[in-house]
């Protein structure tokens, strides 16, 4: 099982722009990735996680300006359906090259409307630049509410940062207090569509990134494809990024590998465990 | 002593029609039926019921060539019934999506009627596959007009096919000053090339007309003087958009509509007594069978005045603009001399269009029960549809289309030409079977008569 994806490259990376890094989640790649295609005209806007109707609820925008791209930094822990979006970024907002950013499935879902693009006319030409996020599983608002507020026992009011780490989900607060649980007190509060989800490091995008791997502040990033290196390497020629060869940084690819391996094999199980759930009979298996 | 001949299936045109023919020994019809024989679909019965946000939606699929004409006329119907007036921005937008789906529409009938005519000066009749110019430069030309067309049609209305933008009370969305200046960059380069465009299809017609004879399979025939003429008169409400029971001054008066079955209009039975192997392709009906139009037309015959009428792009003119060129050649012209409006009117359109305006009436009401009715004026022609909305839920839909309205005037069109010319003069209509076929009749009191045809 190839548990990294197909790739060119990895490196460990961050952005050059203080102002990207203030806010953030890790090395600021995808915030500073789209704020380059844009300027460059390599994308005419991107479709990003932004603000929602309550506090760290996600909204999809197609962000077209700096401004919007710079509002939607940092991770939050809960589904955002960035894809819901994709058909409405060509219409009423005229997009001819479209940048994405989003978790494994969410880049599965794209690659398969440009493959099979039921529904989804002259959307798949359109896409510039499909920037996958590492992700190892996701909650639902009411999930991420409970966790913060219940077991961080932190107002999502006062939420600076969430991040999943070092085994524990980590909260942050605007006056400096750090709260931190054991992961396994939020299994239960995963999305149950995670468990059969095959894939941790966004196999299908142009360029991937995530945390896991790096050092704090700084990123592993694979580029995946033609169209990812080309970008990446105008972006790095430009001064975009500082990057340091993946072998130099701690952890490094072996912990990326680890985990994937723990993930993939994790539910695989499960998926196998469904085919034999009832008395008889198993559970649809997306897969076959 | 009269013959019969039958064309079945015609061809390039949308849907499923035939032409049933009396002719004289020489060929020449004395009296023509030119009859839908597509299924049934029923979507004025099926759509009762159901909300009026979702009937319009429903009645799109009547057509995917003229989708956007469904939509916005039975949009428009349900507003008017509910006494529901949009924001300008709303009407702006739709009024760009009109004009995107009439610029693709036209140019997707020019490919249909290529096949028809010669390249000026030539005998060679004209491919639009071949690969050869000076055709490859038209049917790239057509092809980019169609792609802006609906490309247009996708920003503005959501979708190019059923657009989705639309809905009752105004639109779901307004668009983004990118997708504003897309749309304007887009007109400006359609607008040489629809101009083009509209030239040589006028020389070509202009040309074919002049010819005297032409060569259908086998045959070389004449062209009468008067190909295509008849008397009917003719019908619009508007020379690019619309008009409702909402306007201060409506265009449309439902009081002079009746229906008449098939069984009243069309020929009874007869047997097919002259047959051509040659007519290209594949011959026309044997001889020997038996054909029954007033039985197996699948349209009611809509009358305005007591009269078959003509809709379509001449009636338009004719109306509006003081058109006077009959007959077949005559109708087709005047489809070529819309091109430049479609973009002229966007244009219009796109610059008082306010990407910040709201495109949603404030207040929707849920309707009474009373009639309203929108005329839109589809590529084809004026497309009526006319609801009862009460609670927000459809209590009665009727759909006059244009071809419906075409189909017994076209009928009328075909005496005095050789039948071999039917289907030229049924393609002047440009025809769209599939949103001509609809099945409620009504008598003069407006009842719905007795369905003895159409099982
Ligand atoms: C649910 C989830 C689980 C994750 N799990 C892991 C993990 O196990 N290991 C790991 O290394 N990394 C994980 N990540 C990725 C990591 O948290 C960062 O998003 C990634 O490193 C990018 O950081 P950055 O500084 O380059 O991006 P930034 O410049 O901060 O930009 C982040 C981008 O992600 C978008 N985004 C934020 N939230 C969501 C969301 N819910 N859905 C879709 N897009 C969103 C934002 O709009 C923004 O464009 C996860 C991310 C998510 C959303
Ligand atoms: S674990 Fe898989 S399915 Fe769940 S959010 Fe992440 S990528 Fe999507």
């Amino acid at each position: 099982m190839d548990y990294l994806g197909k790739y060119k490259s990895a490196v460990a990376a961050r952005s050059t722009s203080a102002e990207v890094l203030r806010c953030s989640q890790d090395g600021g790649i995808v915030t500073s990735m789209f704020l380059y295609a844009l300027e460059e005209g390599i994308i005419d806007g991107a479709i990003v996680a932004g603000q929602g109707e309550k506090p760290w609820q996600p909204k999809p925008i197609v962000a077209t300006t700096p401004e919007e791209i710079l509002s939607s930094r940092g991770t939050r822990y809960n589904v955002c359906p960035n894809m819901s979006v994709l058909k409405e970024s060509v219409r009423k907002y005229g997009l001819d090259k479209v940048g994405i950013v989003g978790t494994p499935c969410q880049i599965q879902a794209l690659r398969k409307a440009q493959l099979y693009p039921v529904g989804l006319r002259d959307v798949c030409d359109k896409i510039a630049l499909a920037m996958g996020i590492f992700c190892m599983e996701n909650f639902s608002y009411q999930s991420m509410t409970q966790i913060v507020q219940d077991h961080c026992n932190v107002d999502l009011h006062s939420l600076k940062k969430t991040d999943i780490g070092k085994g524990k989900y980590w909260a942050y607060t605007n006056r400096g207090a750090v709260s931190q649980i054991p992961l396994k007190l939020t299994h239960k509060y995963e999305q149950p569509g995670c468990h059969v989800c095959l894939d941790y490091v966004a196999n299908l995008a142009d360029i991937s990134t995530g945390s896991v791997g790096s050092p704090d502040g700084w990123s592993t990033v694979f580029i995946r494809n033609n169209n990812g290196e080309n970008i990446w390497n105008k972006a790095v020629a430009a001064g975009i990024f500082e990057t340091k060869p993946i072998e130099s940084v701690k952890p490094g690819l072996e912990l990326v590998t680890k985990l994937a391996t723990e993930k993939i094999t994790k539910n695989q199980k499960e998926l196998e465990h469904r085919a034999t759930f009832g008395v008889n009979k198993g559970l649809r298996n997306p897969y076959i | 002593m009269s013959k019969v001949v039958e064309v079945s299936p015609t061809t390039r045109h949308e849907g499923h029609s035939k032409l049933v023919l009396k002719v004289n020994d020489a060929g020449i019809i004395e009296r023509g039926d030119w009859l839908s024989i597509t299924p049934v679909r029923g979507i004025e019965k099926l759509c009762v019921g159901k909300t009026m946000h979702q009937a319009p939606k429903i009645s799109s699929r009547v057509c995917g060539i003229c989708p956007i004409a469904h939509t916005l006329a039975g949009i428009g119907a349900m507003e008017a019934s509910v006494g529901c007036e949009i924001p300008q921005d709303a009407y702006l937008l739709r009024t760009i999506l009109q004009c995107a789906n009439r610029l693709h529409s036209h140019a997707l009938h020019n490919i249909l009627t290529l096949p028809d005519m010669y390249i000026p000066g030539t005998d060679t009749k004209i491919n639009p596959f071949t690969p050869e110019e000076p055709v490859r430069t038209v049917a790239k030309r057509l092809q980019r007009l169609r792609e802006v067309g609906q490309t247009v049609g996708e920003i503005a209305g959501g979708e190019a096919i059923h657009p989705s933008n639309p809905r009752v009370g105004g639109m779901y969305y307004n668009i983004s000053p990118q997708a504003k200046q897309k749309i304007f960059d887009l007109a400006k380069e359609a607008l040489p090339l629809a101009i083009a465009q509209m030239e040589f299809m006028i020389a070509v017609l202009k040309n074919w007309e002049n010819r005297g004879t032409v060569t259908v399979g086998k045959t070389e025939v004449e062209i009468p003087a008067k190909f295509g003429y008849h008397d009917q008169g003719y019908m619009a409400v508007d020379p690019v958009f619309d008009s409702s029971s909402l306007d201060f001054e409506p265009k449309w008066d439902p009081d002079r509509w009746t229906d008449v079955s098939p069984y009243n209009w069309f020929q009874g039975e007869m047997e097919v007594s002259l047959e051509d192997a040659d007519y290209p392709v594949g011959g026309t009906t044997k001889a020997g069978t038996k054909t029954w139009p007033q039985m197996q037309a699948c349209t009611s015959v809509p009358l305005y005045d007591g009269q078959p009428v003509e809709v379509g792009p001449r009636a338009r003119l004719v109306q509006f603009k003081n058109y006077d060129r009959k007959g077949a050649m005559g109708l087709q012209i005047a489809r070529q001399l819309e091109y430049p409006d479609c973009l002229y009117t966007m244009m219009e359109a796109l610059d008082a269009l306010d990407c910040n305006g709201s495109v949603l009436a404030d207040e929707i009401p849920q309707g009474d029960g009373s009639l309203g009715w929108n005329a839109n004026e589809a590529p084809r022609g004026c497309d009526v549809h006319l609801a009862r909305v009460k609670d927000g839920k459809v209590q009665e839909y009727t759909l006059l289309v244009p071809t419906t309205w075409n189909f017994p005037t076209c009928s009328r069109a075909l005496e005095g030409a050789p039948w071999q010319l039917a289907e030229v003069i049924m393609r002047a209509y440009d025809p769209c079977v599939s949103c001509a076929t609809h099945m409620l009749v009504v008598d003069e009191s407006k009842k719905i008569v007795a369905q003895k045809l159409v099982q």
